[in-house]
C-alpha cells in the first residue's frame, strides 16, 4: 500500500473542469484518493504544470509492421543509441526506435497510455510480445478488419449481427481493443495489386463497397457496446484531391452513440488534399474542418507532419506502393492473408519541398480550425507524419502564432498561396492543449470509465508534472520554454509510482494491456460456428485452434468485458 | 609541428580488436584531453595499448602528424572523422580506417582491413599494400557510400570496392575483387588490373578498368572503342536493368554465357 | 495412449501447426501429418541427462547450480564474449539472451549470419515486398523457387502453401498454378516444375539483371545466352512473370550464399519490385531453422538490429562481416562463447571451430552434438515443442505459440538463461 502526496500542483484537468488550480493530489495504491496520512513519498510540485498522464490515441510502436521498420533500417538505428544504465535498458533508433526507446521517450514526455494504431489479428501475438517490452505505458491495440474475408462476407450477406459476432471473436482472440479500418476494401483489392479510389468503388471479388464496410462496421461496433468507436483510416490517403472522398465519407457516417463519437477518423491531414495533381496540390483543411464542426459524432486526429527524416508505415499496402513509385526509396510490403495489408517506406519531409510544406500547414490548420478541441486530437500518426518526440514542437506551434510565422518564413516560397495558415490567428490555450493530448483521447477511447485521463478520486494515478510555470510563461512568446517544458517532465507518475524523473526512467514500469471481450449470445459465438471454423481451417495457413493469443502473453492486463446486444 | 608516435605494445590477447577512434590529429591539439580506447568491453587508457610519444606543439590539425608503429592490424577506426593533418601507419591497419574522413592524409605502408574510408567525404588515403573488402563503401542500409576525397590503393582491393559510391575517387593499382562499384551513383573508380562483375546497378558515375573485367554483366551496352591516355578501351553505358546513366571503360572483358 | 492435435513442428521455417502426436508413458511414440525430418526431431534421442563440465579434459557430471555458476564465471571473465545460436529456441529465451548481452558487453548473433544474413542486408538496402504464406496459397498462380529445394529442406512447403495447396482463388492448385525452379543443378523440386532454369554457378546476378532489363523493354541488348540460360527462356520467363495475376518468389541459400551474396538478393527484390508495376508479385526467403526468424524479430525490437549486434561498448553496433559470429571466430576476435540451441561445430569452417575449441565455451542444448565435443560446459534443457513451450516466428513473420506435449524435469531455455542472467546481475551488483 504505497502512498504519495503531490503538493501545490498547478493542475489542469479538463475532464474535471479544473483549469489551473493549485492543489494537492493524494495517491494510494496506484489510485488517486481524497487524502493520505503520513505519505511514503511527498513531491513538491510548486509552480509546475500538472496534467493527467498523456495518452496517444494513434501511434505505431509495436508489432510486425513497426518491427519490420526496425529490421530494414539499420541507418535509423545510428541515432538515439544509449547503453544500459541503472534500470534502463539499451535503446537505439530515431523514427523506429526499439521498444525500450519508444517507451522511455514517451515516458519522458509524460505519456502513460499508448494505442497501437494497427494490429493485424493474425499477428497479434507479436504486438503483445512487444507490449511486454514497452514497460512504462499501458498499451491497447486497434485491430484491423478492413479486408477480413469473414467480415466482408457477412456484409455482403447483409447480416450485420453476424458481422458483430465475427468482430467479437477476433477482438477477444487477438486481445485487441478497437475496430480499425485501413483503406477499407483497398487492402483486399491490393491482394491482386489493385486499389479502390473511394467509398463507392466496388471491391474486386466482393459485391460490396467501402462505404458499406464503413457503415456496417459502425453498426456492428455499437452492437458490441465497445468502449471505442470504429477507428477509420479513410480511402485514398495521400492523393491530391482526396478531400472529396473524406467529405463524402463523413457525410455518410451515422450518429448512433450518445456517449461518444460514432467515428474516429485518423491522421486527417493525409486526407485533406485539394488539387488534381502534385502540381496544383493545395490544402482543403478548411472544408474538412467545417464538415467536422458540423458533425458532433466525428472525432479526428490531425496526423501532423513535421520536417525531417522519418519512416512511413501503414496497413494501407497500395498507398505505400504509390509512395514507393514517387520517392523510389526502399519499399516493404506485407499482405496478411484474409485480413489486411501493410507497407513501409522511409521518407524525408523537407521545408523546401512545396508538397511537404503544404502538408505541414494542413495539420496545423485542422487543429486550429476545428472549433472543439475535444474532437481534434494532436498526433503525428507516429512515425508517419513525424516521430512522436516532435509533439512538444507541435504544441508550441499551436500555442504561438509568432512561432508559426517564424517557421513559415523558412518554407518553400509558394506555400502561402496554397494554404490558409498564415491568416489564422488562433492560439491554443493551456486547457486546449491539455484536452488535445490526454482528455480528448480518454473520452474518445472510452477510457474515462477505466479511470484514465483525469485526476480526481478513483482515477488511475497516471500523472505528468512538467517544469512549466504557467503563470510566468506566455506561450505566444516563450515557445522555446513550451518545447523544453513538454519535452521532459519533472516527474512522470504511472499507477502511483514515479517512473521517470527529469528524463531518467527509474523503474521497470507498471505496464498493463487493455483488451475487450464482448459477450455475445451463443448464436453469434463464432467459436461454435461450423461455417466459420471450416472456412478458417481451409483458407488460413494456420489452424484456428492455434490462432487466439493466450492470456499468458499479456502479463498484467485489464479485460474490458462488454455485453453485446446480439 | 607536432609529432605523435604511437607504438603498439605487446598484448596478451593480440587478436581482440581495439577500437581507437580517438586517434585523429585534431584530438592531440588539446593537451588536457584524455585518450580512451576500447578492448572489447573494457575501456582503457591509450597508454595501456600504446607507448605514446609527443614532440612539439601545434595550433591546428594540419600541423599534427601521427605515426603508428608495431602490429596495428587489429586497431580499428583510426582516423575516424579526421578533418586535417596526417596519420602514417607503418604496418597494417584494422577495419574502418578513415571512416567519415573529410580532410588530411592517411598513409598506410602495409595492408588495410575492410571498410577503408567508409563514407569518406574528403581528404586522401594512400594504402601501399592491399585493402580488403568494402574500400570506400557505405554503411548497411544507407544509400550513399564515399562522397568525396581520394582512396589510392597500390596493391589489390577485395570485393565490393566503392560499393554505393556517390562521389570522390578510388584508384586501385592492382586487381579488384568481385563487384567493384556495385550500386555506384557518382564519382570515379579506376582499376588498373582485373576484376569481376563491375558496377552492377550502376546509376551514374564512371568506372575505368585497364585490365580484364570477368563475368561482365550483360545489361551494359557496348558504345564502341575510344581511348584513354592512348590506351584503346571500350566504352559501355548502363546498367540498363535500372536507368542506365553510368559509364564503364573496359580494356578487356569476358562474359559468362 | 494419448493423442494431441494441432501441435507445432519445431524443425523448419514452415512451422507446420497441424501435427498430431501420440504419447505413451511420457514419450512421443508417433506423429501424424509430419514430414520425415520433423518426425525425426519429435522422436529424437541422445538427450543429455544432466549438466556436464570438462575438468582436466574429462567430462564430469555437475548440478544445474554449479553449471550456472560456471557459465557466469566464464562469461563475466571475458573481454569480448560471443553469444551465438538462438534460432533453435523460443523467443522468450532470446529476450533473456539480449538482456544478458547488455550487461555482459558482448556480441549476440543468431544463425542468420550463416543462412539468410545476406537477405537481410539486401532488405536493408531496398526493402521487402512480401506477404504471408496463406496469401500465396489463396492467390498465387505463379511460384518461383530460386536456389532452394523445398522437397528436401522444407518438405511440406509445397503441399501446405504452394504447388499442391488448394486456395480460395485456385480450387485446383496443381493444375492452375505454374512453378518455375531456378537452380544450378536439377534438384528433386526442379523435376516437378513446369519450367526449370539451370544457371551456371555464380550466374544469378546476371540472370536477374537480364530479366529486369527485359521487363524494361531492353531485350534487344540481351545476348543469346546468359550464364547458361538461353535468351528464349529468359524472354519466356519474363513473360510468365508479367502476365500472372499473383506471383510468389521463394529463395534459399542457393541464392544468398552464391557469389555476390546479398547483391543477388537485392537484385531479386528489385526484380519483384519491377514486376509489381505490371502485376502482383511477392518474395519470401525460405528460412531454415524453425525460429530463426523469431531471433531476428526479437533482436530487432530489443536492440534495433536483427542479428550480429555488438554491445561491447554499451550501445549497439551492427556490421555483418565484422560483428557476425563466423567473422569474429575466424579472426579470433572473441575470448569466450556461449552457444544456445545450435551446433556450429557441424557447420562452421574449420578456423571457426578451432577458435571455439580454444576459448571457454558454454553450450546450452538438449542434445549431445558435434559442438559438445569442443565445449567446456554443457547444460541440457527441455526441447521447445516437446517439453517446453514458447513463441516462434514462421518464415513469413507469423508468430505462433509452440506448445509443449508433456512436462519433464529439464528446465526450459528461458529458465536456465534467466538463472544465469540473475546470477550475473548479482555478481555485478546490479
Ligand atoms: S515441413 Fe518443416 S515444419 Fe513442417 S513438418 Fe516438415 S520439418 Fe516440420
Ligand atoms: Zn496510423
Amino acid at each position: 500500500m504505497k502512498t504519495l502526496l503531490i503538493k501545490n500542483a498547478f493542475v489542469i484537468d479538463p475532464i474535471q473542469h479544473i483549469s489551473g488550480e493549485t492543489m494537492d493530489i493524494a495517491v494510494r495504491n496506484g489510485k488517486i484518493v481524497d487524502d493520505v496520512k503520513n505519505p511514503d513519498e511527498v513531491i513538491d510540485a510548486q509552480g509546475m504544470l500538472t496534467l493527467p498522464g498523456g495518452i496517444d490515441s494513434h501511434t505505431h510502436i509495436c508489432g510486425t509492421k513497426v518491427n519490420f521498420g526496425r529490421y530494414m533500417s539499420p541507418e535509423d538505428m545510428r541515432a538515439g543509441r544509449t547503453s544500459r544504465k541503472g534500470d534502463m535498458h539499451a535503446t537505439a533508433g530515431y523514427s523506429v526506435p526499439t521498444t525500450y526507446g519508444n517507451s522511455y521517450r514517451y515516458s519522458r514526455m509524460g505519456y502513460t497510455t499508448l494505442l497501437e494504431g494497427a494490429m493485424a489479428p493474425m499477428e497479434a501475438r507479436h504486438t503483445h510480445e512487444e507490449f511486454r517490452y514497452t514497460p512504462m505505458q499501458d498499451c491497447l491495440a486497434n485491430t484491423l478488419f478492413d479486408g477480413n474475408w469473414f467480415a466482408l462476407q457477412a456484409i455482403q450477406d447483409g447480416d450485420t449481427k453476424r458481422l458483430a459476432g465475427i468482430l467479437a471473436w477476433y477482438l477477444s482472440a487477438a486481445k485487441g481493443f478497437g475496430v480499425k479500418l485501413t483503406n477499407p476494401g483497398g487492402t483486399e483489392a491490393w491482394g491482386f495489386g489493385k486499389d479502390v479510389s473511394c467509398i463507392n468503388d466496388p471491391i474486386p471479388n466482393f459485391d460490396i463497397t467501402p462505404l458499406e464496410i464503413i457503415v456496417k462496421m459502425i453498426e456492428a461496433n455499437e452492437m458490441l457496446n465497445l468502449p471505442h468507436s470504429v477507428h477509420l483510416h479513410c480511402n485514398n490517403l495521400g492523393k491530391p484531391g482526396n478531400y472529396m472522398c473524406t467529405l463524402d465519407t463523413y457525410d455518410a457516417i451515422p450518429d448512433i452513440n450518445d456517449k461518444r463519437q460514432s467515428l474516429y477518423s485518423t491522421h486527417v491531414q493525409f486526407h485533406s488534399y485539394g488539387g488534381s495533381s502534385w502540381n496544383d496540390f493545395c490544402s482543403k483543411a478548411e472544408d474538412i474542418a467545417r464538415s467536422v464542426n458540423d458533425k458532433p459524432h466525428i472525432v479526428i486526429d490531425t496526423g501532423q507532419v513535421m520536417f525531417g527524416k522519418t519512416t512511413t508505415m501503414t496497413a494501407d499496402g497500395p498507398m505505400e506502393f504509390n509512395l514507393y513509385r514517387l520517392y523510389h526509396n526502399k519499399w516493404s510490403n506485407h499482405d496478411i492473408e484474409m485480413e489486411t495489408g501493410s507497407g513501409i517506406i522511409p521518407v524525408v519531409y523537407r521545408k523546401k519541398n512545396l508538397v511537404n510544406a503544404i502538408m505541414w500547414a494542413i495539420g496545423l490548420e485542422l487543429a486550429l480550425l476545428v472549433d472543439d478541441p475535444w474532437r481534434c486530437i494532436l498526433a503525428t500518426d507516429n512515425p508517419n507524419g513525424a516521430p512522436f518526440v516532435k509533439y512538444p514542437e507541435v504544441m508550441a506551434l499551436l500555442m504561438s502564432k509568432e512561432y508559426r510565422d517564424k517557421e513559415f518564413e523558412t518554407l518553400h516560397k509558394s506555400t502561402g498561396r496554397r494554404v490558409a495558415l498564415p491568416a489564422i490567428e488562433r492560439e491554443l490555450t493551456w486547457d486546449e492543449i491539455a484536452v488535445m493530448t490526454r482528455s480528448a483521447q480518454a473520452r474518445a477511447l472510452g477510457l474515462i470509465d477505466y479511470g484514465k485521463g483525469y485526476l480526481s478520486e478513483g482515477a488511475e494515478a497516471d500523472i505528468a508534472i512538467y517544469p512549466i510555470d504557467v503563470d510566468s510563461t506566455d506561450p505566444a512568446r516563450d515557445y522555446e520554454r513550451i518545447i523544453n517544458g513538454f519535452s521532459t517532465t519533472e516527474y512522470t507518475i504511472k499507477r502511483g509510482e514515479v517512473v521517470c524523473r527529469r528524463g531518467t526512467c527509474t523503474l521497470e514500469g507498471n505496464h498493463s494491456t487493455y483488451w475487450v471481450k464482448p459477450h455475445v449470445s451463443p448464436a453469434y459465438d463464432m467459436s461454435k460456428d461450423a461455417a466459420f471454423i471450416d472456412g478458417f481451417n481451409r483458407y488460413y495457413s494456420i489452424r484456428r485452434a492455434n490462432y487466439p493469443v493466450g492470456e499468458e502473453y499479456l502479463g498484467r492486463n485489464v479485460c474490458m468485458e462488454t455485453e453485446a446486444s446480439i | 609541428m607536432m609529432k605523435v608516435i604511437l607504438e603498439v605494445k605487446e598484448r596478451h590477447k593480440p587478436n581482440l580488436p581495439i577500437e581507437a577512434e580517438c586517434i585523429t590529429p585534431k584530438n592531440f591539439l588539446d593537451p588536457e584531453r584524455e585518450f580512451h580506447v576500447w578492448k572489447g568491453n573494457k575501456e582503457l587508457d591509450i597508454t595501456d595499448i600504446f607507448h605514446v610519444r609527443k614532440d612539439g606543439t601545434a595550433k591546428s590539425a594540419e600541423q599534427v602528424e601521427i605515426t603508428i608503429r608495431g602490429d596495428s592490424s587489429h586497431i580499428k577506426r583510426v582516423g575516424e572523422y579526421m578533418d586535417g593533418g596526417k596519420i602514417l601507419i607503418e604496418g597494417d591497419i584494422g577495419m574502418h580506417c578513415g571512416n567519415f574522413m573529410s580532410a588530411g592524409l592517411i598513409e598506410i605502408n602495409g595492408n588495410a582491413d575492410s571498410w577503408l574510408g567508409r563514407e569518406m567525404h574528403g581528404g586522401k588515403i594512400l594504402c601501399h599494400g592491399d585493402a580488403m573488402d568494402y574500400a570506400g563503401s557505405g554503411y548497411r542500409g544507407e544509400k550513399q557510400g564515399m562522397r568525396g576525397g581520394l582512396i589510392e590503393i597500390m596493391g589489390d582491393a577485395g570485393d565490393f570496392a566503392g560499393e554505393t559510391m556517390a562521389g570522390g575517387e578510388i584508384i586501385i593499382h592492382g586487381n579488384a575483387g568481385d563487384m567493384p562499384g556495385v550500386d555506384i551513383k557518382d564519382g570515379r573508380l579506376t582499376i588498373m588490373g582485373d576484376c569481376s562483375r563491375p558496377c552492377g546497378n550502376m546509376s551514374g558515375g564512371e568506372c575505368r578498368i585497364f585490365g580484364t573485367a570477368y563475368d561482365m554483366l550483360p545489361t551494359f551496352r557496348n558504345e564502341g572503342l575510344t581511348a584513354i591516355d592512348s590506351v584503346q578501351i571500350t566504352r559501355f553505358s548502363g546498367d540498363y536493368m535500372s536507368r542506365g546513366l553510368g559509364t564503364i571503360y573496359v580494356a578487356n572483358c569476358k562474359y559468362m554465357d | 495412449m494419448q493423442e494431441i492435435k494441432d501441435m507445432i513442428c519445431p524443425f523448419c521455417g514452415c512451422l507446420c501447426d497441424d501435427i498430431t502426436l501420440e504419447i505413451e508413458a511420457g514419450k512421443i511414440v508417433s506423429t501424424d501429418n509430419c514430414c520425415t525430418i520433423g518426425n525425426a526431431k519429435f522422436l529424437g534421442k541422445n538427450r543429455l541427462k544432466n549438466p556436464i563440465k570438462k575438468i582436466d579434459g574429462t567430462w564430469t557430471d555437475i548440478t544445474y547450480e554449479e553449471a550456472v555458476d560456471t557459465a557466469v564465471e566464464m562469461l563475466l571473465d571475458a573481454d569480448r564474449p560471443l553469444l551465438f545460436g538462438w534460432s533453435g529456441t523460443h523467443g522468450e529465451a532470446q529476450c533473456v539472451g539480449v538482456h544478458m548481452n547488455e550487461i555482459l558487453g558482448g556480441v549476440i548473433d543468431n544463425t542468420t549470419s550463416v543462412c539468410h544474413g545476406p537477405s537481410i542486408l539486401a532488405i536493408q538496402e531496398v526493402g521487402h515486398p512480401g506477404c504471408t504464406l496463406g496469401q500465396v496459397k489463396n492467390r498465387a498462380d505463379l511460384i518461383i523457387y530460386w536456389g532452394c529445394n523445398p522437397i528436401e529442406a522444407h518438405p511440406r512447403h509445397m503441399s501446405r502453401y504452394t504447388t499442391y495447396a488448394d486456395g480460395y482463388f485456385l480450387d485446383n492448385a496443381f493444375r492452375n498454378r505454374k512453378v518455375i525452379v531456378v537452380d544450378v543443378r536439377e534438384t528433386e523440386t526442379a523435376k516437378v516444375a513446369d519450367e526449370f532454369i539451370r544457371i551456371k554457378p555464380g550466374g544469378d546476378y546476371a540472370v536477374l539483371s537480364s530479366l529486369r532489363a527485359i521487363l524494361r523493354g531492353k531485350s534487344d541488348m540481351i545476348p543469346d545466352s546468359v550464364a547458361g540460360v538461353s535468351k528464349t527462356q529468359l524472354m519466356q520467363v519474363a513473360d510468365m512473370c508479367k502476365t500472372c495475376s499473383f506471383g510468389a518468389l521463394f529463395f534459399g541459400v542457393g541464392l544468398t550464399m552464391a557469389k555476390g551474396k546479398y547483391k543477388n538478393v537485392r537484385n531479386a527484390i528489385e526484380f519483384v519490385d519491377d514486376l509489381n508495376r505490371h502485376t502482383k508479385f511477392t518474395l519470401t526467403p525460405m528460412r531454415g531453422h524453425w525460429n530463426v526468424y523469431g531471433a531476428n524479430e526479437v533482436m530487432a525490437w530489443m536492440t534495433g538490429y536483427p542479428y550480429a549486434v555488438d554491445f561491447c561498448r554499451g550501445v549497439a553496433f551492427y556490421n555483418p562481416g565484422e560483428t557476425t559470429a563466423i567473422d569474429i571466430l575466424a579472426r579470433k576476435e572473441c575470448d569466450a562463447c556461449m552457444i544456445v540451441a545450435s551446433d556450429p561445430a557441424a557447420h562452421f569452417p574449420r578456423a571457426c571451430v578451432e577458435q571455439l575449441r580454444d576459448i571457454p565455451l558454454v553450450v546450452i542444448d538438449p542434445f549431445e552434438t558435434m559442438t559438445t565435443t569442443i565445449a567446456d560446459l554443457q547444460i541440457p534443457v527441455a526441447v521447445t515443442g516437446i517439453d517446453a513451450e514458447g513463441t516462434a516466428y514462421r518464415m513469413d513473420g507469423i508468430p505462433i505459440k509452440v506448445k509443449k506435449a508433456m512436462d519433464s524435469d529439464y528446465p526450459s531455455d528461458t529458465e536456465i538463461l534467466t538463472r544465469i542472467y540473475n546470477k550475473m546481475l548479482e555478481v555485478k551488483g546490479l
